[in-house]
């Protein structure tokens, strides 16, 4: 049975980021504000940069902003930290990648004026931007999410998120389900997954994790991963992407998002997020910390798996 | 386009006689890139190593591959045939086809496919070997020594007699350590400070050492050769350049019933002390928790009947930065404490003893300081209870060491013998006394030390009673000690005068703070470890770092002395040479591909990696990235396989040779 | 001594990573003992299992490696200090991503082998090869190297009808 989920702080909530917006960018305490503005199809959202006080009304924050910001801050637009404080809206899941960049040396905290959004959950990616938002329509990750508001955000609007309905965890429930499997069963799972990639890389370009200048995979001196858009090259390409992400990604989706070809690659990262849950009991993007689960050891570490 | 050299060796018929070497050569020799192969039968001969030097002169080879044994055997022998011929040695890879396949098959025909295969496999490496640089880093030569106790004071006049300097560093107000608390010292009966002044001295007038005492080591930066060592100097609360040594301070000093630490809390002394009178240096410090000045404000006594103005209330601590090539550690032990148990420690104490509850229950160390002539009672054995002499005593080994359950398994190694001794200095006190020594064995190696601990059993009288105490109390006047001979299989019962501890040796209290900032490892117990137990025992795995003495492990005194020698003569053999050269296995950053996440710092175990900033030519700061000291890396790679866009490679290990030779299976 | 030789018809390829200071001085230990081991095994030095990067051994997969084992100093020996500590956290990830992909574990092999255990890494080696003989040949990495020259296969009767047309 599909449930509606109450999206109506919404609207204090835009009304609230306007307000701090105007207030910090006319104070001059932040050079910039990274948000979301309304888009041209109906109900639809984008990313913005706003500089000027003025244009602090262009803000919104709906079911329809489900792009992770962070990305703003390190690859996408680079130059923009280098301006000064720099105001940032964030979701919960959002602030988790924030915290794991300044863990990795990408950003700095006092850098940072983090506007925090009480969240209710956002549109799944194949869902159009004006459907409302129910148990149907919410994207996989609001399922299992536990951070509907930001902790430690600089400003966070007095507004409570609503009491959401429990929803069925799809990731879990997916990734029991394949470890269910025997390893032939599960090959020929992802193999057909993978068939599908094309390559664009376009995972790569949406992930806030993903901020190297040069990536492994497009080296050629030695060319240590295929390149090819063939099963091959791809196969390699997303186990050595799930890899690098282990211990580091704290699930905000955007790769799956933004995968033209809907492969589950949040479920990669997923599965690595739990099994170093259980290994190591570490769960990224609730503090900085210095060294993630893969640069640290403890001597007492499991090596069951070791003869 | 390379012009690779493969040489195939029969190993007389080690190899030949299961690998058809001539089919080797003959396969290996149309890889691309091979222009000359051949097989020979020794390849480590002299003639071996002509042909192959003549080989690289007249065909012109750009890279050499042996195919023979193990590289762990003769890989440094053809490097430096090949660097001989002109090439760069690390242009030369061995093939194990020893060890790793001839040994190892008896199918000839197997035998020879996977040799084949091998040698293949290291031609691709070799392809991408890049010429290497041996590395030299330079050398400061003076040392450091931290600790003033015998350990450190002989590695410090052995290292400043050799012409270098050293900067000796000690936590206390005098250098001496345990050594100087003793009264005779074993198997020949000596008096420790007769021997142990001298050499004091012969520090304190060393025109080569510099002596920092009431000082400890507060930061550590920097790699062999070239230490950045900061010293952080208490405040003495006396001018040392102006103090002479004179003592009225002390003499005049009201406050006067603090107990003596040196002494073991049986001696009193004032507040502006020398911990002992042959102190060195004999300058006096200010117990600031004692000190009337610095409670109350009130009273300056000291200051006012100081002749030269040496007292100076207001001296604040000092940190002093000591530039060194080499660190000397001898911070030697603590005695296992018996009734506390250090917190968050495994290691449980022994209430049962009542030390600390029965005042005539003593450890080894105050016995010592009451058989020392220049000790609290002048030499004479009494109770510290009320001063009378026992006439029956009790000693007891093995407590804490070899003791598991209590949490320490080792053997502290010297007390055996210090017990002996004991029996003895109470003999030649107490002639009409008897000692009583409860023991698990009698470890005795060591030049005249079984015969030393006859000589207490046949002619001191001492009787040994092989068996552990089970229980203590207090009866009257007299101590009941109540343990079991199991050499004959009965409980004992000794009503005793007194009873003295062999206690566990532990090292020191902060071994392992100290050795987080030296970057040294430490075992379990916080005694730290050397970098291989039988053949690099007294240096550490870091490098430019070395052990001596006690902080290691027990040790008596001769131990303790040669190893301290042995450390100075690995410092002298480091200093003999102006730059420093090692194996270029280092790794190092592509600066255009770092994105400065620093998981390669992270994970460094040497602390190699440092944040280096890149500016453009206005100095604008345009990213920081990682930098690998060449002179601090280890070459493990740790870093390298962290690295996410592997922009830090190890030299001699990268990428490219690994995947070449992947690819070529 | 001389045995006769059992004659197997699948020899599966093995590859090694090893660090230099205790397993390949194990596995000279091995040869200098003259131990007997199947010849099915490449090994690839490394100074220590730190520097071994998780992408070589799917490169090994991918090179047509039935079988992979990766080994290093026992806990606490590591010539390095701590190499092999950070080496098992990242192969103790690795293992169970491979696992999820479809990868069967019987294939990768992780140990300890320090340079007194020649008999050890003889066990290691003679262990997982017959292991993985019993599992045949690693097809999935060769099946997608294969369909990497093909850029599919033609199954629907109207491609080929297009294919015949060209």
């Amino acid at each position: 049975m599909t449930q509606l989920i109450d999206t109506s702080i919404y609207t204090a909530v835009t009304e609230a980021i306007q307000g701090e917006a105007r207030r910090i960018l006319s104070e001059g305490s932040v050079s910039a504000v990274v948000g979301y503005a309304a888009a041209r199809r109906k109900g639809s959202a984008q990313p913005v940069v706003i500089t000027q006080a003025d244009d602090s009304g262009k803000l919104i924050f709906s079911a329809a902003c489900v792009n992770n910001l962070a990305v703003y801050l390190t690859k996408a637009k680079k130059d923009i930290p280098k301006n000064g404080k720099i105001g940032i809206v964030v979701k919960g899941c959002d602030l988790k990648a924030l915290v794991g960049l300044m863990g990795e040396s990408q950003l700095k905290r006092e850098e940072l004026y983090l506007i925090g959004v009480p969240c209710a959950g956002v549109l799944a990616s194949t869902i159009l931007p004006d459907t409302a938002l129910t148990s149907g329509t919410i994207a996989s990750k609001c399922r299992e999410c536990g951070e509907r508001l930001p902790q430690g955000c600089d400003y966070t609007p007095t507004v409570t998120p609503p009491i959401t309905p429990v929803l069925e965890k799809k990731y879990a429930a997916e990734i029991a389900r394949l470890e269910a499997m025997t390893p032939a069963e599960r090959w020929a799972y992802w193999k057909e997954q993978f068939k599908k990639c094309i390559k664009c890389y376009a995972c790569r370009q949406v992930c806030p994790f993903c901020f190297c200048e040069q990536c492994l995979c497009d080296r050629n001196k030695p060319q240590m991963v295929e390149t090819t858009p063939r099963p091959a090259g791809n196969f390699a390409w997303h186990i050595v992407r799930a890899m690098h992400l282990a211990g580091r990604c704290a699930g905000c989706a955007e790769c799956e998002r933004v995968c033209p070809m809907d492969i589950p690659l949040n479920l990669l990262n997923r599965k690595m997020a739990k099994e170093l849950k259980e290994l190591y009991n570490h769960e990224a993007g609730f503090e900085v910390r210095e060294k993630g689960p893969l640069a640290m050891y403890d001597e007492k570490d499991d090596q069951s798996f070791i003869k | 386009m390379s012009r690779i050299g493969v040489f195939v060796c029969h190993c007389g018929e080690n190899i030949s006689r299961t690998v058809d070497v001539e089919r080797v050569a003959a396969e290996v020799g149309k890889l691309p890139g091979v222009a000359f192969s051949t097989d020979y039968k020794y390849m480590c001969s002299d003639p071996g190593q002509g042909l192959l030097k003549k080989a690289i002169r007249e065909e012109r080879l750009s890279h050499v591959v042996v195919a023979a044994c193990s590289p762990r055997m003769h890989e440094k022998t053809f490097r430096k045939a090949v660097e001989s011929a002109g090439l760069n040695p690390f242009l030369c890879e061995m093939a194990n086809i020893r060890e790793h396949c001839s040994w190892v098959h008896e199918d000839r025909d197997e035998a020879t496919v996977k040799a084949i295969e091998i040698v293949g496999m290291m031609v691709e490496r070799v392809k991408k070997n890049r010429v290497l640089p041996t590395i030299t880093v330079p050398v400061t030569k003076r040392s450091l020594v931290i600790g003033g106790g015998i350990a450190g004071i002989q590695a410090a006049l052995d290292i400043a007699d050799a012409g270098h300097e050293v900067v000796l560093v000690e936590r206390e107000p005098s250098i001496g350590g345990h050594m100087a608390q003793l009264s005779e010292t074993f198997p020949t009966l000596d008096c420790s400070q007769c021997i142990m002044t001298p050499k004091m001295v012969d520090v304190a007038n060393h025109p080569r050492i510099k002596l920092y005492t009431y000082a400890e080591i507060e930061h550590v930066e920097g790699y062999i050769g070239n230490f950045q060592v900061t010293v952080r100097r208490k405040a003495r609360s006396v001018i040392e350049e102006k103090c002479t040594g004179c003592g009225v301070c002390m003499e005049k000093c009201p406050v006067r019933k603090i107990p003596n630490t040196f002494d073991r809390d049986l001696g009193m002394r004032p507040a502006i002390y020398v911990p002992f009178p042959q102190a060195v240096p004999n300058t006096p410090v200010i117990d600031r928790e004692n000190c009337t000045k610095f409670k109350t404000g009130k009273c300056g006594v000291c200051q006012k009947v100081c002749g030269p103005g040496a007292v100076d209330y207001e001296q604040e601590d000092r940190l002093i930065v000591e530039p060194v090539g080499a660190i000397v550690v001898a911070t030697g032990f603590d005695l296992y404490s018996i009734e506390e148990k250090p917190k968050g420690s495994s290691i449980k104490g022994y209430g049962e003893f009542g030390h600390g509850r029965i005042p005539d229950v003593i450890d080894g160390m105050t016995f010592e300081r009451l058989a020392s002539a220049s000790g609290p009672t002048g030499g004479k054995i009494m109770r510290p209870s009320d001063g009378r002499e026992p006439k029956q005593i009790v000693f007891i080994q093995c407590v804490g060491s070899r003791a598991r359950e209590k949490g320490i398994s080792y053997c502290s190694k010297i007390c055996c013998m210090y017990t002996a001794k004991h029996t003895m200095l109470y003999h030649h006190k107490v002639h009409d006394g008897q000692a009583y020594v409860f023991f698990m064995d009698a470890r005795t190696p060591g030049k005249s030390y079984d015969e030393f601990w006859r000589r207490s059993i046949e002619e001191e009288e001492a009787v040994y009673i092989r068996g552990m105490v089970s229980r203590l109390y207090q009866k009257g006047d007299k101590i009941v000690v109540m343990g079991s001979d199991i050499s004959v299989g009965v409980q004992v019962e000794i009503e005793a005068d007194m009873v003295v501890l062999a206690t566990a040796v532990q090292p020191r209290k902060g071994a392992d703070t100290l050795a987080q900032k030296l970057g040294i490892s430490y075992d379990k117990y916080h005694f730290y470890s050397e970098a291989h137990a039988k053949l690099r025992p007294v240096e550490c795995a870091t490098a430019g770092i070395y052990l001596a003495g006690a902080c290691q492990g027990p040790k008596d005194i001769p131990d303790t002395v040669s190893q301290a020698s042995a450390a100075a003569a690995k410092v002298m053999t480091l200093f003999a040479r102006d730059q420093l050269e090692r194996e270029p296995i280092v790794a190092r950053v592509r600066e255009t591909g770092c994105v400065g996440c620093f998981y390669c710092k992270k994970v460094c175990p040497y602390g190699a990696v440092e944040e280096k900033e890149i500016r453009d030519r206005q100095g604008n700061l345009v990213k920081v990235v990682a930098y690998v000291n060449p002179g601090v890396c280890g070459g493990c790679g740790t870093c390298q396989a962290t690295c996410p866009s592997k922009s830090v490679e190890l030299d001699g290990y990268t990428d490219e040779q690994i995947v070449a030779m992947i690819e070529s299976l | 001594m001389h045995t006769e030789k059992e004659k197997h018809t699948f020899e599966p390829k093995i590859i090694a990573f090893v660090c230099t200071w205790c397993t390949y001085a194990g596995a000279d230990l091995a040869g200098t003992s003259r131990m007997q081991y199947p010849a099915n095994v490449r090994v690839l030095k490394f100074p220590c299992t730190g520097r071994i990067d998780p992408v070589f051994i799917l490169k090994a997969f991918q090179q047509g490696a039935d079988g992979v084992l990766v080994s290093g100093c026992h806990p606490g020996d590591c010539h390095y200090i701590a190499g092999n500590f950070h080496a098992r956290r990242r192969f103790a990830a690795f293992r169970k991503l491979l696992e999820f992909v479809g990868v069967d574990l019987g294939r990768l092999q992780f140990s300890w082998v320090s340079a007194a255990e020649g008999g050890k890494w003889v066990e290691m080696v003679t262990g997982l090869t017959e292991q993985v003989r019993g599992m045949g040949p690693m097809q999935e990495f060769k099946e997608l190297a294969l369909e990497e020259q093909w850029s599919g296969s033609i199954d629907t009767p109207e491609l080929q009808e297009a294919y015949d047309q060209i």
